[in-house]
């Protein structure tokens, strides 16, 4: 029974996410009552959301899989690691086995949490739940054992959850959203290190007196704020690097900008089929809690996103993104997909320091260095992801796929080590855990202060 | 008539689709035709314009020709029915 179980969901992986996922998400979607004709509808929208991923796919790999061959050999600069940036890797993270059993169980632990009032926030952002089975899938492929990677996902997803909470008081100010928290991974992680890193840039005498103006910023770097003018720019810049000539330097120009343009538009296809089911369970959730005015409804960083110094600072951080990837030792990452996201990761340092441009791009900077050597790192782990689901890779084409931020977050990567039993990593969990409690302690000594004087 | 309207999130990809699907649905029942775009914040001023509408999830920085809405009910679903209707009313008198 066990055995034929298991020849089963070998055969319906075996299909692919194109035909795999549709009819997983059909099955989930009528689990919590779609009705079936948009169920059907939906989840053929995911397949072809695939087949077009796999379209754009094609085309970046046949113009930076030469390219950065020709980097190498031209310039001795060796970035072979492809930066898909987060959609693809969501994309490929709702194909994992593990992603449906992450949904439920994280709609349970966030049910049981908010129960025993250990948490106020009810993420009803289904979507970026993926992030909680993007770091199972991670252990569940590393350690080939699926109740390791659900423990870690549940872990992260309480995590996160927690973050939110902490973070809920001064996003609700700073931001300007009441009753709202913020449960997104690939920002929630970093609140904790701007915390730190304001504090630490406090003691620095002159760098504590320095503030930039966001308007100016935007102003003059406003043209790394476009996904197709970055993949313009860094192809061309590519190019001339890689001494092509000059067709093919604005050719590798076009391609890459027109691949920063579409293949995020392609996930957005893969999105449009997830909705009915990601409406449903939020509609549950929210009918579940009606009228509660104590907790938090947990939203996507987008919510917050449009807060001029973190527009600034993220546009300040892109083209510093490329320097650092060619100048940090150990990194083989070319930052690409990811370039035009680095709002979100820098949406909760900029929190942190309420705003001050200059301190958030100085603690930006060792972050994205982390970020790049863990993306690095992890590719490895990404691409035997990939090929698990059956993620098509371009004939031909046998480099490594990874996401700048998504992948190089070194919250997941901490995780995936701990679990893999490494020493360091292991070490680290009572030391960042002492840090983030005096960290925790400040921070509500300062709010309660920040009332006395009211 | 034909309207068009931006819809903006933090990347342009996934918040931005829901409330672009809910208000594209909307607006078809009550007869606007509607042609949309999805962008990031930083994109948004390219577009300025070009739109009858701006219709964002988050606080856009920038002083617009263009008319903004703030799509938050529609996320958090709370005073979503009256915030699209308002959005009907803006169309139908652009």
């Amino acid at each position: 029974m066990g055995n034929q179980l298991l020849k089963i969901v070998q055969y319906v992986l075996g299909l692919g996410p194109t035909v795999m996922l549709p009819i997983v998400i059909f099955i989930l979607a009528i689990c919590f009552r779609v009705k079936v004709t948009k169920a059907l509808r939906s989840a053929i929208t995911i397949g072809i959301g695939f087949v077009g991923i796999y379209a754009i796919f094609g085309i970046l790999t046949n113009n930076l899989g030469p390219a950065t061959q020709a980097l190498v050999k031209n310039s001795g600069i060796n970035l072979p690691v492809m930066d898909l940036g987060w959609p693809p890797l969501s994309a490929i993270t709702w194909a994992a086995p593990i992603a449906p059993f992450v949904i439920l169980i994280t709609i349970l632990i966030n049910i049981i949490m908010i129960a025993f009032k250990w948490t106020k926030t009810v993420d009803i952002d289904i979507w970026n739940y993926w992030h909680f089975a993007f770091a199972g899938a991670l252990v569940y492929s590393a350690t080939n054992s699926f109740a390791l990677g659900m423990i870690a996902s549940a872990i992260v997803a309480v995590v996160v959850i927690k973050l939110a909470d902490w973070c809920a008081p001064a996003v609700q100010d700073y931001f300007n959203l009441p009753g709202i928290s913020l449960p997104t991974l690939s920002s929630a992680v970093f609140f904790p290190i701007g915390v730190l890193g304001d504090k630490i840039i406090d003691k620095i005498p002159g760098l504590n007196k320095l503030k930039a103006d966001p308007e100016t910023i935007q102003k003059k770097f406003g043209v790394f704020g476009e996904p197709m003018m970055i993949g313009l720019i860094l192809g061309v810049l590519l190019g001339i690097v890689a001494k092509y000539d000059l067709k093919g330097i604005l050719n590798l120009g076009i391609n890459l900008g027109a691949v920063m343009l579409i293949l995020p538009r392609m996930v957005r296809i893969l999105m449009e089929g997830l909705l009915p089911l990601s409406d449903a369970i939020k509609k549950i959730l929210q009918k579940k809690y009606p009228g509660r005015s104590d907790l938090y409804i947990g939203l996507d960083i987008a919510v917050a996103i449009g807060n001029p110094a973190v527009i600034a600072t993220a546009l300040l951080l892109t083209p510093v993104a490329v320097l650092l990837a060619v100048a940090i030792p150990g990194n083989r990452i070319l930052p690409l997909g990811d370039l035009a996201n680095l709002a979100v990761m820098i949406s909760m340092v900029v929190l942190a320091t309420k705003g001050n441009v200059i301190r958030s791009f100085i603690i930006g900077i060792p972050i994205m260095i982390g970020d790049l050597l863990v993306a690095t790192a992890v590719a490895p782990t990404v691409t035997n992801i990939a090929k698990s689901i059956k993620f098509q890779f371009p004939a031909g084409y046998n480099g490594q796929i990874s996401s700048f931020l998504d992948g190089g977050n070194p919250f997941r990567f901490w995780i995936l080590k701990i679990f893999q039993g490494n020493i360091i990593a292991l070490v680290l969990i009572p030391v960042v855990g002492f840090i983030v409690y005096a960290l925790v302690k400040s921070t509500k000594k300062a709010a309660e202060k920040a009332n006395v004087t009211l | 008539m034909k309207k068009k309207i931006i819809f903006v999130c933090a990347t342009g990809i996934a918040t931005s689709t829901v409330v672009a699907e809910k208000v594209t649905e909307y607006c078809k029942e009550k007869g606007i035709n509607v042609e949309y775009q999805q962008c990031n914040v930083a994109s948004l001023p390219t577009f300025d314009g070009n739109a009858d509408l701006i219709i964002s999830t988050t606080n856009v920085p920038y002083k617009l020709e263009t008319k903004v809405v703030n799509a938050l009910p529609i996320i958090t679903g709370f005073g979503e029915e009256e915030l699209l209707d308002k959005i009907v009313d803006i169309l139908k008198e652009e």
